[in-house]
């Protein structure tokens, strides 16, 4: 729709998309579609001659005489049963009575993260850049943000203009990202399900945010659970099944 | 190949049951000579220089994104799709080095100095407005080819 907008202004407009079925529907001026999982519209980091050749046959509809245009991408990245984007097994939820010690994770979160330090120093010199900081939250205090709400309890927001539960989301972001930014450095990995495997099943930062999500589905906090039922702070949207303890009637 | 029907369900469910929009008439504008195209980035990945407010969870608004600007964050709502590629490699979203090397090569005119970025989680009809803003500080540029490029 957007590139609508923009040729209605005068401008000529070429796109790439992921869901064929919603480019067919549409029927952009010039479109590529791209058998990818999605968030990686460029394909593979690293791989400049790889983007390019997204690029240049995207681009190549720019020569079309009339539309619309509609090509698929000669080469597919592929994903695991149809999901384009790592997915919790169904069977992974934690239930607000199993949940431990809080103070006791924390710490062990908190080690965790001290243990990935070097390591994720080594990926900020090596890139240039780091993705984390969405929050403005400084790192050793983003676990013990989460905690807090784990706790049952809403702290107020330390940044000002975004409220607590906003924020909270940010901050479960940044986490992550440290830790993934690290270990596709550290291991020259690219892999969505390795990765998001390592991270949510694996790693305690994981389940500290697993134990938030417990906590947030009974929460009289109507904000905080429907964020959660929406699966905007677990991976749970390529799932088989709605978050179970949920009616999903958020979707 | 990946069909919306072969998605796991509650993607499947969430993706399948979006309003498509209609349009009275298919939009289309003619592309200038390859020298001649000034391409600018629009993108969906609610990305923004740091310490930039935050993108809001139905964000209408856009923000403007300097072709050298190498220090950005994400505050896209949806949490659905992979952000490690970007994490790795800005260029997995937004392309800028590839840009200038092949208009350095001649394979187009030139990059815009500036590129733009939506939250693409909200509804694209309350976006106009921004949109048309956005195509207003284009034309200041000169640019005359926009690449749409979601997440």
């Amino acid at each position: 729709m957007l590139a609508q907008y923009f040729e209605s202004q005068g401008f000529s407009t070429v796109l790439v998309g992921f869901v064929r079925e919603h480019m067919e529907a549409l029927t952009p001026p010039r479109a590529l579609w791209l058998d990818f999982p999605m968030g990686r519209p460029l394909g593979k980091p690293g791989d400049p001659d790889y983007q390019k050749r997204i690029i240049r046959s995207a681009f190549d509809l720019l020569d079309a005489s009339s539309g619309p245009q509609l090509e698929d991408f000669n080469d597919t990245i592929a994903v695991q049963d149809g999901r384009m984007g790592y997915a919790l097994p169904v069977d992974l939820v934690v239930s607000k009575d199993e949940i431990g010690d809080v103070d006791s994770l924390l710490v062990e979160v908190q080690e965790e993260i001290a243990g990935l330090a070097c390591d994720y120093e080594s990926a900020c010199i090596a890139r240039g850049r780091t993705t984390v900081g969405a929050s403005e939250v400084a790192l050793a205090d983003l676990a013990p943000y989460i905690a807090v709400f784990v706790k049952g309890e809403k702290p107020s927001s330390p940044r000002k203009g975004v409220p607590p539960i906003p924020l909270l989301k940010l901050v479960v972001e940044d986490l992550t990202a440290y830790y993934t930014e690290t270990r596709t450095h550290r291991d020259s990995i690219d892999d969505i399900e390795l990765l998001g495997k390592w991270f949510w099943e694996e790693t305690k930062a994981g389940q500290l945010i697993l134990w938030l999500e417990a906590v947030s589905l009974e929460s009289d906090d109507r904000v905080l659970r429907q964020i959660v039922d929406m699966s905007l702070i677990t991976p749970r949207f390529w799932s088989e099944g709605p978050l179970p303890g949920t009616s999903a009637s958020a979707w | 190949m990946v069909k919306l029907a072969e998605m796991p369900a509650v993607g499947r469910k969430f993706i399948s049951e979006l309003e498509m929009p209609e349009f009275e008439q298919q939009a289309w504008v003619d592309a200038l000579p390859p020298a001649q195209r000034r391409v600018s980035i629009v993108s969906t990945a609610a990305v923004s220089r740091r310490g930039e407010k935050p993108f809001s969870w139905l964000a209408k608004d856009y923000r403007a994104i300097n072709k050298n600007d190498r220090d950005l964050v994400m505050t896209h709502v949806a949490v659905e799709y992979d952000r490690t590629a970007w994490q790795q490699d800005l260029n997995t979203i937004l392309p800028f080095e590839r840009l200038e090397e092949m208009a350095s090569a001649g394979e187009f005119g030139s990059v815009a100095d500036e590129h733009y970025a939506f939250m693409g989680a909200a509804d694209p009809r309350d976006m106009e407005k921004s949109a048309l803003e956005v195509a207003a500080r284009m034309k200041q540029d000169n640019v005359n080819t926009v690449f749409l490029i979601p997440v």
